[in-house]
């Protein structure tokens, strides 16, 4: 770009400073609170006190983070659902249906195989009859891309709108055993022994522990395993991961079958956390769409998962309180602050890797010199 | 050895009275982190074959960008027939008479030759007259010697062709001064003869020629003066005659460089690797075609071929990637038809690929991963025996590298195959016995390609018996001990290397035997 008598240019950094990673994402959401500021402004806000609010509702007081804390409980799993399959250049969209066979999967488990079990068994059975369903939920699409080279993106996403009428007609459509015998449509509760306790009166429950702890685990598995190892061979460079002698169908079905577990746990940790059965309200949130932006602003590292999917869930948690604040912000406003934050956040990734010059270009005359 | 700086510093301006027809003058051009261009003068007389010399990442190409318009530069001027220009594009380096072909070649696949000829060329009327297009193309290719039919159609044609094309289309657009570059790397030699006869056509026609290369011995003949760049300066500049292969050798590497012949010097122990009749089918075509060889412990067989005439095939059956649809193919006594690499490489096999950062390392991982890429390997990678792996061959081949822990891809392409060769031949040295190699010195510097040679060589002193399937008949005639020429997937000439006749060789490479 040529202004005046300068060029101005996007250089690669050969070296991205130490400093730069915590730096940029602070100073991207500033930009981002100036953006969304302006638009406060023309719809008569005071920016300052809505971000008060904002920031006041979503992470600071005590109900406010625990809120957030519950919120990103599932989207940790469908964060690293997306992550964990985007590593590869596996580009699953279809975290929102896994997640919803997971909450059937679990659901399932939980009133048909729960009251058999002895109570300790009965959670761990429950998340993981959850992640199985996920993970079968992706089975056809891994398949297809692994032997034949179908485009994972559109078969998964296209699944989505399947799992999500799946949903409806169990318990609109229907009388299985996920609806409950009453007239009024609702999901049949699972065993009591297949759900957890929260803590004290907050909305956040164990699963938060287990999340962040399969986040962590995660994160040393792929660093320090043959498996990780394999795969990130394979997402650089096919044609390497072929002359090493890996296989490349074993890698594209394990991986879309291991994101597809993940966005299935997210819908079981749902069951035996707050819902306790299949809930169609789940359907509303869009926990599964939220996990592939939270994986990429996490830049799809795992342990970053758990913040970005905190910072996530708090604008969430935190806009949806402006609404019902003494001087109400429009949801949509609300939804204008998110989308600047998110958008900065990666746009910021820009200057990580880049550097702006301004050159003058030679030969245009100096200001000032003779 | 000295070449003496004073004798053949700067160019040839004599006095300031010739003009030019194109000057580079001070040029400097910085990329990030890399001064490519550093203070170059460059002087380019009207029918002068001139040709840049230099390793990659000397600046030649960089230099010849600026001259074309690609680049603009930083500092210094460009001047033509005297005038100082400012090219802001190569189109406008176009009307000034400047043309480059590329590398890579930037032609349409589905459209003919003519059609390439005239494309973006603006005085065509809206209809197109077809047969006055063809008329002219022909007539340029009459003159020049560049016979093509502008009918064909350009993505069925041979390398050799295409480049015919682009020198078509750049003298149909008017150029005066024509930049080829690395314009013999894609060639057989009766092709790069052709070209070097072209080239003189041009010369005589009072065009001038600059050739981009960084390969010694075929820039000699056909160049009236050659000048020679090293780390973004200009070292030397040479007229006809004054230098050979080796002052030139040392103008680019700035220290004296063996590239005479290594052959064998123990006679050759037991059969280590055989194919029988080994054929690929691909397609109903013989992609491999009836391959018959034998190499033995202690010596280097060469295959040598114009790229694209089976050598990938080849070394693939013979690496276990892809399964042979005939023949039989043995491995130290042992018939490894169906095997796949891993099996390949626990019976003792190693296989150095031609393409090495896109196939032979993984290039974002780091130089520690890709030593154990060809590893078995546990449930868990262990990285600290290969990371004193990597810290040793980085001394013992003088890798040069900010750490073992940096990217290959940016690594120099000698010091990522050395990163490569390392890890196949010496890591695994004790059940190494065979070793595949395919084109282990195409883009190399001399200096790497003088490295590679020795290794390849104590290969074969330890006993290796070592494939060596190369494009560059100069590398296969230095180390080979027999050679063999694979022309459509078939072996249609071999000798041993004392009793070769290099022309025979040459036209086999080309089909004609």
């Amino acid at each position: 770009m040529i202004v005046g008598g300068y060029r101005i240019e996007l250089e690669p950094r050969l070296k991205s400073p130490r400093w730069l990673v915590y730096v940029v994402p602070v100073v991207s959401l500033l930009f981002a609170f100036v953006v969304a500021g302006i638009f406060l402004l023309g719809t008569g806000h005071n920016p300052f006190t809505t971000y008060g609010k904002l920031i006041d509702k979503g992470y600071t007081s005590y109900y406010g983070i625990t809120d957030t804390l519950g919120l990103a409980t599932p989207l940790i799993c469908t964060g690293l659902a997306a992550a964990f399959a985007f590593r590869m250049n596996l580009f699953n969209i279809g975290e929102e249906g896994q997640m919803y066979l997971g909450m059937i999967g679990a659901a399932w488990a939980g009133i048909v195989l729960a009251d058999n079990l002895p109570g300790v068994a009965a959670v761990p059975v429950v998340m993981l009859s959850g992640a199985a369903f996920g993970a079968l939920w992706v089975l056809v699409p891994a398949v297809l891309r692994a032997r034949l080279g179908t485009s994972e993106i559109v078969s998964t996403l296209l699944l989505n709108y399947v799992a999500l009428n799946l949903v409806n007609f169990l318990i609109f459509g229907s009388r299985t055993l996920w609806r409950d015998p009453s007239p009024f449509p609702d999901g049949q509760l699972v065993a009591d022994s297949a759900r957890l306790d929260r803590f004290g009166t907050t909305n956040v429950y164990p699963t938060l522990l287990i999340a962040a702890i399969l986040a962590v685990f995660l994160w040393l598995f792929m660093r320090f395993s043959n498996y990780g190892y394999e795969t990130s061979v394979f997402a650089d460079s096919p044609n390497t991961a072929r002359y090493a002698g890996m296989s490349a169908s074993r890698l594209t079905v394990s991986v879309l079958l291991s994101s597809g577990a993940l966005a299935g746990l997210a819908g079981s940790m749902y069951v035996v956390g707050p819902a306790g059965k299949v809930d169609p309200g789940l359907l509303q949130v869009g926990l599964g769409y939220a996990g592939i932006v939270v994986a990429a602003l996490a830049r799809y590292n795992f342990v970053a998962v758990i913040l970005t999917a905190v910072l996530f869930a708090g604008l969430r948690v935190g806009g949806a309180a402006l609404q019902i604040s003494s001087d109400p912000v429009p949801i949509a406003i609300a939804t204008v602050i998110q989308g600047a934050v998110l958008l900065f956040a990666l746009g910021g990734e820009m200057f990580r890797k880049n550097r702006l010059r301004v050159r003058r270009i030679a030969g245009s005359p100096v200001r000032g010199a003779a | 050895m000295n070449a003496s700086p004073e004798a053949v510093k700067g160019s040839h301006r004599s006095g300031g009275a010739t003009l030019f027809a194109l000057s580079a003058r001070s040029v400097t051009k910085r990329f990030p982190g890399v001064l490519a261009n550093d203070d170059v003068d460059f002087d380019l007389a009207a029918g002068e074959v001139h040709t840049l010399l230099g390793e990659n990442g000397a600046g030649k190409s960089t230099l010849a960008s600026v001259l074309c318009g690609l680049y603009r530069p930083d500092q210094g001027a460009v001047l033509r027939n005297g005038t100082q220009v400012r090219l802001s594009s190569p189109r406008h380096g176009l009307q000034h008479g400047i043309a480059m072909v590329h590398q890579h070649f930037r032609l349409v696949d589905r459209f003919s030759v003519a059609e390439n000829v005239v494309l973006g060329d603006k005085r065509l009327s809206f209809f197109i007259d077809q047969d006055s297009i063809n008329d002219r193309v022909s007539r340029i290719a009459e003159e020049f010697g560049l016979p093509i039919d502008p009918l064909a159609v350009v993505g069925e044609l041979s390398a050799g062709q295409r480049q015919r094309v682009e020198i078509i289309k750049a003298l149909y657009q008017g150029a005066e001064i024509l930049l080829l570059d690395e314009p013999t790397a894609l060639l057989a030699p009766p092709e790069v003869e052709k070209l070097f006869e072209t080239v003189r056509t041009m010369a005589k026609a009072g065009k001038s020629v600059v050739f981009v290369s960084h390969k010694l011995g075929e820039v000699v003949d056909i160049s009236d003066r050659i000048t020679v760049m090293r780390d973004g300066k200009v070292t030397g500049s040479v007229g006809r005659g004054e230098a050979d292969t080796r002052k030139l050798a040392e103008l680019m590497v700035g220290r004296e460089i063996d590239l005479s012949p290594r052959k064998a010097k123990a006679p050759a122990g037991g059969t280590m690797l055989k194919l029988h009749n080994v054929s690929l089918h691909r397609d109903g075509v013989a992609v491999v075609d009836n391959v018959s060889l034998e190499v033995r412990a202690g010596e280097i067989v060469g295959v040598a071929g114009v790229s694209g005439n089976g050598q990938r095939d080849l070394a693939e059956l013979v690496a276990g990637l892809q399964s042979p649809t005939g023949g039989v193919i043995t491995v130290d006594g042992r018939e490894m038809n169906g095997a796949g690499t891993r099996e390949m490489r626990a019976n003792g096999l190693a296989y150095v690929p031609e393409d090495r950062l896109g196939t032979g390392l993984s290039p974002s991982l780091s130089i520690i991963d890709n030593m154990v890429l060809t590893r078995p390997r546990g449930l868990l990678v262990d990285r600290k025996a290969a990371g004193a792996e990597a810290e040793r061959y980085i001394t013992e081949l003088e890798i040069k590298t900010p750490s073992p822990h940096t990217a290959t891809r940016k690594l120099s392409g000698g010091n990522s195959q050395k990163v490569l060769l390392a890890r196949e031949i010496f890591a695994q040295s004790d059940t190494t016995k065979v070793l595949v190699v395919c084109s282990p010195t195409r883009g190399l510097d001399v200096g790497a390609v003088e490295t590679v040679h020795k290794v390849l060589d104590e290969a074969r002193t330890k006993g290796k018996a070592v494939l060596l399937i190369s494009e560059d008949l100069d590398e296969v005639l230095t180390l080979a001990d027999k050679i063999l020429v694979l022309y459509r997937g078939a072996v249609v000439h071999s000798a041993d290397s004392n009793a070769l006749d290099i022309e025979k060789v040459g036209l086999a490479m080309a089909g004609i035997s």
